[in-house]
């Protein structure tokens, strides 16, 4: 499939692109915005960032799945990012593709920002009186732009 | 083989198992009706001639000497028709038959596993020998000695052969290049078919020690008229030197099907004029004449052509591994995708008033290119469960014999079309219940039957059947039933039943299913290891489906497979509600219809009916079970479609039809699975051609879905 090493080399690109500090333990994040807040997803779990696909609604599930979408012939449940945290949602197709222990499951963001490497040791945990859910730590920007919230995809899933 | 054994072996491999169904298949039928007609006869001795001729060229004596003998007598059977077999002998010689495509397969298995094959074939030989005997009667006596010791002589032939024969030149044999001097003469063995292919593969064999020679006939490779010159005068080698002439000899004398071989040589100074021209002609002049003169003697060739024109048939079908229909699959599904992405491009709404006829005319032709590929494709998963089936006709035949239990199998709804995964999990699970029901289920004694007031013989009914959602393959038995009380106390005794706890019949039926569980106290050839039902559970559970067993004492068992149709197509209808669309199995709709308002008849639980040919059927209104914003809520706006399954009937009400088509199911992706959508009468979904998802509505179970409660 040619267009799957066309993506396989962007998204290698990418990482190249973010690839600035070898001497410290780092993670690389792809960072969105969500209403006011700024997430980072590990870049490991990103399959590929799409936009404007055609949402098919399916019942019997909480409102925060807006349905399918199809994905080249794949169908993958599709979780608003906004609806998930309560947020009144907003018209926005940006989806981030995420590949969960083999699940294939897309996100919609309001928009995708970059990828970072974060070292390691400057994820802190969360506070704990803190009611963020799906989050599993927190780091500051690099380049003091704000706090990015390090997004748990297992905890997003569970109920 | 020196050059790409693999694939050969393979396709051998194919070839000799595709012949063997085809010869069950006839036998199974021919059996039946106890005779042979005219074109079975001949059929068969085709497939013996094939089985000879690839067997002989992947060097199986043992395989290619037993087709060779089958060939024979039924050379005989052809030529004087059944009417030479002696009424009683006809089991006889289907028995032989069966034995014989047995020890085919059993070869052939071993040739798969890569073991040796068995060589002990003197007994089989006889008994094919005896048979043929009695039919050519008298004349076999004097006949049959002569015959054995040929076979016998083989390999003492092909010893004596290597030693080759020194020949005085003739012009024919002359080489054309009077360098090359040393000639070598080929003869193949008799009737071993397509000698000049064999020629061909000795002379490329030959290449491989000594580059440097000449052949004749030199178009052999693709002249199949050469064949029967080839067969009747060999073929001529022409080498440089003596030994290279000798290294040759060693690769032909290892060769299965050369008969013999003779070396030829030439005065070097050979008139060079005289010897072009030579050999150049009596080849021409063979070639025309042999064809000509050949009719008379035609039992080689006529089988030759027959199995030409049987070819073709076979030919018309290769087998694929599955992966590359899975990556078609896959790439067509884009390319339908990527159409619809082209012709409804948004940059095409900014050229309005623009005249695009002709990429209009481009677009509708594409589309109905990407359609037919898409159908296309979607078939070549699909194959019939008839094979599958057809084996079981076997099966039950042998044990009936075996077990003196004489029974039918009705086998209804073959052409079922199932997808090829699924039918290779099933066939085994389906074999072992046909097993179990001769062995367990028919009564061994025919007198217990025609006591119970049924048909001496068995039946088996063998059914399969697409729903739309599923395919519902179920086995069924007249006979004694499954004693409950039998299967409950064995089952106390192996420590799977709790002795204090009461068991519904479903419950003991299901212990049946459970690892380690046989009822019958002997273990037999066919059955009572205990292996079966867990494994047939096992393996219908791994494409999804479940097994229902169902019983009655003294009428029968019934067990059942449902297998949902995950990667199957289905022709389903599309319709609309609001936005969305949805697609209902056609198999489960039985008409739609128009109606007012006023023809709805309202309840007392608030539901609501339709009166439709003098019954009452409820009526389900789609968008209010699953809350879709929709402007048709009147019953004048939108349509009824009539549903139907197994247990309900009712009708669901919908905006608009928008029309039948092919759909791949697709199974939702698991996560979705977690909230229990498959509850809400959802079965799967599907890609629509322009790559817009629409879900497949499950029948059976959309008409418990409260309306309301299963809201977006």
């Amino acid at each position: 499939m040619s267009d799957e090493n066309m993506l396989f080399a962007t998204e290698q690109e990418q990482m190249e692109d973010g690839k600035q500090i070898d001497e410290i333990a780092t993670r690389k994040f792809l960072t969105f915005q969500t209403d006011n807040l700024l997430f980072g997803i590990a870049a490991e779990n990103v399959v590929e960032i799409i936009t404007s696909h055609t949402i098919t609604r399916v019942p019997m599930v909480p409102s925060y799945v807006r349905g399918i979408i199809n994905l080249r012939g794949q169908t993958i449940p599709l979780i608003d990012m906004r609806l998930r945290l309560n947020i009144e949602p907003t018209d926005t197709d940006c989806i981030v593709v995420l590949n969960i222990d083999e699940m294939q499951i897309g996100i919609l963001v309001d928009t995708v920002c970059q990828i970072i490497d974060i070292p390691e040791q400057s994820i802190r945990a969360v506070p704990e009186h803190n009611a963020q859910k799906y989050v599993s730590g927190m780091s500051s920007m690099p380049d003091g732009s704000g706090t990015m919230l390090v997004l748990d995809c297992h905890l997003l899933l569970s109920d | 083989m020196a050059n790409g054994g693999d694939s050969i072996l393979e396709m051998y491999l194919y070839e000799t198992n595709t012949l063997l169904e085809q010869l069950d298949n006839i036998m199974l039928t021919a059996e039946q009706a106890d005779t042979l007609s005219q074109d079975d006869v001949n059929e068969i001795f085709r497939i013996m001639h094939t089985l000879k001729g690839s067997a002989a060229m992947m060097e199986f004596e043992p395989l290619m000497t037993i087709a060779h003998r089958i060939e024979d007598m039924f050379f005989l059977i052809r030529e004087g028709s059944m009417d030479v077999i002696p009424e009683q002998d006809k089991p006889k010689l289907f028995d032989l038959l069966f034995k014989s495509i047995d020890y085919f397969r059993n070869q052939v298995g071993k040739i798969e596993a890569g073991e040796p094959l068995s060589t002990n074939i003197d007994s089989f030989v006889d008994a094919i020998n005896m048979f043929i005997d009695k039919i050519k009667g008298d004349k076999a006596a004097e006949d049959k000695p002569a015959e054995d010791k040929a076979e016998a002589e083989k390999p003492a032939e092909e010893k004596g052969a290597s030693q080759g024969e020194q020949v005085a030149p003739t012009a024919e044999t002359a080489p054309p290049d009077a360098r090359y001097a040393y000639c070598l003469r080929v003869f193949l063995d008799e009737g071993c078919g397509m000698e000049n292919l064999r020629a061909y593969m000795t002379v490329s064999d030959v290449r491989d020690c000594c580059p440097d020679f000449l052949f004749e006939p030199e178009d052999m490779e693709d002249n199949t008229e050469r064949a029967a010159e080839i067969a009747e005068n060999g073929f001529l080698m022409h080498f440089t030197s003596a030994a290279d002439r000798k290294a040759a000899i060693e690769i032909v004398s290892g060769l299965g099907f050369v008969k013999n071989f003779q070396t030829i040589d030439h005065p070097l100074p050979a008139p060079k004029a005289e010897a072009k021209s030579a050999p150049a002609e009596p080849p021409q002049a063979e070639a025309k004449a042999a064809p000509a003169a050949k009719p008379a003697p035609a039992p080689k060739a006529a089988p030759a052509a027959a199995q030409g024109t049987g070819h073709q048939i076979k030919q018309s079908l290769i087998s694929v591994n599955l992966s590359k229909l899975d990556q078609l699959m896959a790439v067509v599904g884009e390319i339908v995708i990527t159409e619809a992405m082209v012709t409804a491009s948004p940059d095409l709404r900014g050229l309005e008033g623009v005249k695009l006829d002709n990429f209009n005319k481009s677009a509708r032709q594409l589309r109905k290119l990407t359609d037919e590929l898409q159908d296309i494709s979607m078939s070549l998963r699909m194959v019939p469960v008839s094979g599958t089936f057809q084996k079981m006709r076997r099966i039950v035949r042998d044990m009936g014999q075996k077990l003196g239990r004489p029974a039918r199998l009705t086998i209804i709804g073959e052409d079922t079309e199932i997808d090829k995964t699924i039918v290779d999990a099933i066939s085994d699970p389906i074999m072992h219940i046909v097993r179990n029901s001769m062995d367990h289920g028919i009564e061994a004694n025919e007198k217990d039957r025609i006591d119970a007031g049924k048909d001496p013989e068995g039946e088996i009914i063998l059914s399969a059947q697409n729903t739309g959602s599923e395919v519902i393959i179920k086995i069924e038995d007249d006979g004694a039933g499954v004693d409950p009380d039998a299967v409950l106390r064995k089952a106390q005794r192996q420590g799977l039943a709790n002795p204090d706890v009461e068991y519904s019949q479903k419950e003991i039926l299901n212990f049946l299913m459970m690892p380690g569980f046989s009822t019958n106290t002997e273990v037999t050839e066919f059955s009572g290891r205990g292996v079966g039902m867990d494994v047939v559970k096992k393996n219908v559970e791994s494409v999804g489906g479940v097994v229902i067993m169902t019983s009655e004492l003294g009428k029968g068992t019934c067990t059942t497979l449902k297998i949902p149709l995950t990667t199957a197509i289905m022709d389903g209808m599309e319709v609309s509600v609001g936005n969305s669309i949805f697609t209902i199995p056609i198999q489960n709709i039985r008409q739609s219809f128009k109606v007012t308002e006023d023809d709805i008849i309202h309840d007392a639980m608030q539901g609501e009916m339709v009166h439709r040919m003098d019954n009452f059927y409820p009526v389900v209104r789609l968008y209010q079970t699953y809350g879709i914003e929709t402007q048709a809520t009147r019953m004048e706006d939108g349509i009824l479609v009539w549903v139907e399954t197994g247990e309900s009937s009712y009708c669901l009400f919908v905006d608009e039809l928008l029309g039948e088509q092919q759909v791949v199911i697709k199974p939702l992706p698991s996560y979705l699975n977690n909230f229990g959508i498959k509850d809400a009468g959802i079965v799967g979904c599907t890609i629509l051609g322009d790559g817009n998802i629409s879900l497949i509505l499950e029948v059976a179970n959309l008409m418990g879905v409260p309306a309301g409660y299963a809201g977006y």
